[in-house]
């Protein structure tokens, strides 16, 4: 694109008069399919290298930052690592954190005896991987969340508790609500029948 | 004997090239164009009203879904505007700033391969669609890999960045950037000398400086006709003043000289990016967040403050009371619907094909518009 400088910091763009050539159609008619066919030959001779994914056959693997499904992590005894603070419930701005806090008799803790999260109101923005204190919550690469239903994608302790040693670094690599490294792709273990959450859910 | 027969017709909500839900409404004599009014508000979020209701961290969330083709601005002139109402403007460090500017200028080039690739597609040239597409997947990698979405970004935070670079973050920038002059020039190859591409939109939505600036237009479309006014070079924020690059502008204020300033602002994007580079390696890793509480609790006040959008002049205006966390009140200027307002004046005595062409070289977002 021809370019003029008018001042330093500024250059206008000069619209150029078109050749004879360019306006003749053919020409240009040709020099178009040549882009084209450039392509096609150079995609056909490397076509290993093409950037196209077989979904679902072969499926996208997204960095360690991903912000997908969340996971609750548990502690090496089994219990879940969440001492509902409800301080995720409060970092969240779509509000679709629900806790309710249970308290063990014998250590005086506090875990969650439902903690759900509304998968559709959620905007996946990764605050409440921030807020958590206990490393509790964390997002994976998980990025299949098709539903059926709309109760269906309330998921509960039941769907987000993670076993035990689950490979995620429990080390938080910075804020991003990133999943820390080594994080596989989770397959979600969605039960055949919905959540039962009908007071969560509202709307049609 | 040739009396003028007025028809009115509806172009949209839901026709394909008016790019979201914007509605029309044409008073045509034949296939010419008498009036045309814009009628907004089918994508209404209330946004505005959300945002008095949160702590201002979490509406960071929510500027991603106003302008979402370009959410990294959007994020950008929300914290800079808490960031001033706070007075904390001068504490962030210089790698956030540098991070700042390459993730709006990465955003810059995404959000006008979009607009490339609608805008042709619009008109009827098929192909640049396939490499706006090509190149717009790697800068959203580039998005991906640095904060885990492609299009939501929430990238920002009041007083820095939420995470550095990921290692290797760098090196597949400078890769992109090395690439990218070559990409910009192959899509030209096919527009900009195109007879075919010069007849539908040389002329077409001529609007002149003085109209522009009666109607409050800012962005490609105001440097379109001439006038050099670019608010990275006006009010500089963050370290656009270290940075080289050159504002384009048109001269006709036609729909081909608003092609021709994006096409360059593209390129002055790279280059800025280019620029970048070993400005970011030169600071300290991990710098990258202001020492400031964690409860935002800016003094009573209210604060403007706008930035370069990739389509305009983006403000936020905000009231605080300063007892609260959250705004009193809060006001978005967004570029899409300033400069969508033109359109009647754009539009008058062309054909309803022109129509498709203008609503794509205004570059609107409708979830801009009507937040
Ligand atoms: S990712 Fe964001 S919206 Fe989703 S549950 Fe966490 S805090 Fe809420
Ligand atoms: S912030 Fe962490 S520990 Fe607290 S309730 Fe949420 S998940 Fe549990």
């Amino acid at each position: 694109m021809p370019i003029e400088r008018v001042k330093p910091g500024v250059v206008k763009v000069v619209p150029r008069k078109l050749s004879v050539a360019e306006r003749l159609y053919i020409p240009k008619v040709v020099a178009g399919m040549l882009v084209t066919l450039r392509h096609l030959i150079h995609n056909l001779l490397h076509y290993k290298k093409l950037p196209i994914i077989s979904y679902p056959e072969v499926k996208r693997v997204y960095s360690e930052r991903f912000r997908g499904r969340h996971i609750l992590t548990t502690r090496e005894d089994g219990t879940t690592r969440c001492v509902a603070c409800y301080m995720c419930s409060t970092a969240c701005p779509a509000e679709c954190i629900t806790i309710e806090a249970g308290e063990d008799e014998r250590t005086r803790e506090k875990f969650p005896v439902r903690y759900d999260i509304d998968l559709l109101r959620c905007v996946f923005c990764g605050y409440c991987v921030d807020a958590c204190p206990e490393d509790a919550i964390y997002m994976t690469r998980d990025y299949e969340m098709a539903i059926d239903t709309r109760a269906r994608a309330v998921v509960g302790l039941r769907d987000l508790v993670v076993p035990p040693n689950f490979p995620v670094a429990l080390e938080k690599k910075g804020t991003a609500g990133g999943t820390g490294l080594g994080q596989p792709i989770r397959q979600a273990p969605y039960p055949d029948e919905a959540p039962p959450n009908p007071d969560l859910y509202r709307g049609a | 004997m040739f009396d003028v027969h007025e028809m009115e017709v509806n172009f949209g909500p839901q026709h394909p090239s008016t790019h979201g839900v914007l509605r029309v409404l044409l008073k045509l004599d034949g296939e010419r164009i008498i009036d045309a009014k814009p009628i907004i508000g089918y994508l209404h979020r209330g946004t505005e009203k959300l945002f008095e209701n949160m702590p201002y961290p979490q509406c960071i969330p929510h500027t991603d879904r106003m302008d979402y083709v370009a959410a990294a601005t959007n994020n950008l002139g929300f914290v800079e505007t808490v960031e001033k109402l706070m007075g904390i403007t001068g504490q962030i460090p210089k790698r956030a700033q540098i991070m700042r500017v390459m993730l709006s200028e990465l955003q810059r080039i995404s959000s006008h391969l979009l607009w490339l690739a609608t805008h042709a597609i619009d008109i009827g040239a098929m192909t640049p669609f396939f490499y706006c597409f090509r190149e717009r997947e790697q800068v959203l990698d580039l998005f991906e890999t640095y904060c885990g979405a492609r299009l939501t970004l929430n990238c920002m935070r009041i007083g820095g960045m939420p995470d550095d670079l990921p290692p290797g973050w760098l090196d597949d920038l400078e890769a992109f950037t090395g690439k990218f002059e070559a990409a910009v020039d192959e899509y030209e190859s096919l527009l900009t000398n195109n007879r075919i591409w010069k007849r539908r939109t040389v002329g077409v939505g001529v609007i002149s400086p003085e109209e522009a600036i009666e109607w409050g237009i800012t962005g490609p479309p105001l440097r379109g006709t001439g006038l050099e006014w670019d608010l990275r070079r006006a009010q500089p924020y963050e370290c656009y003043s270290d940075l080289k690059f050159e504002i384009p502008v048109g001269k006709n204020g036609d729909t081909y000289d608003r092609y021709l300033v994006r096409m360059a602002e593209m390129r002055q994007s790279n280059r800025i990016l280019r620029q970048c580079i070993p400005m970011v390696k030169a600071t300290p890793a991990g710098d990258i967040k202001a020492k400031i509480s964690r409860v935002i609790r800016p003094p009573e006040g209210e604060v403007y403050h706008s930035i370069e959008s990739p389509k305009g002049e983006l403000g936020y205006y905000i009231v605080s009371d300063g007892k609260t966390q959250n705004a009193y009140r809060l006001r978005v200027r967004p570029p899409s619907f300033v400069n969508l307002q033109a359109l009647p004046v754009m539009a008058k005595g062309h054909l309803v094909s022109d129509l498709v062409a203008l609503i794509g070289t205004i570059d609107i977002v409708l979830g801009e518009v009507d937040r």
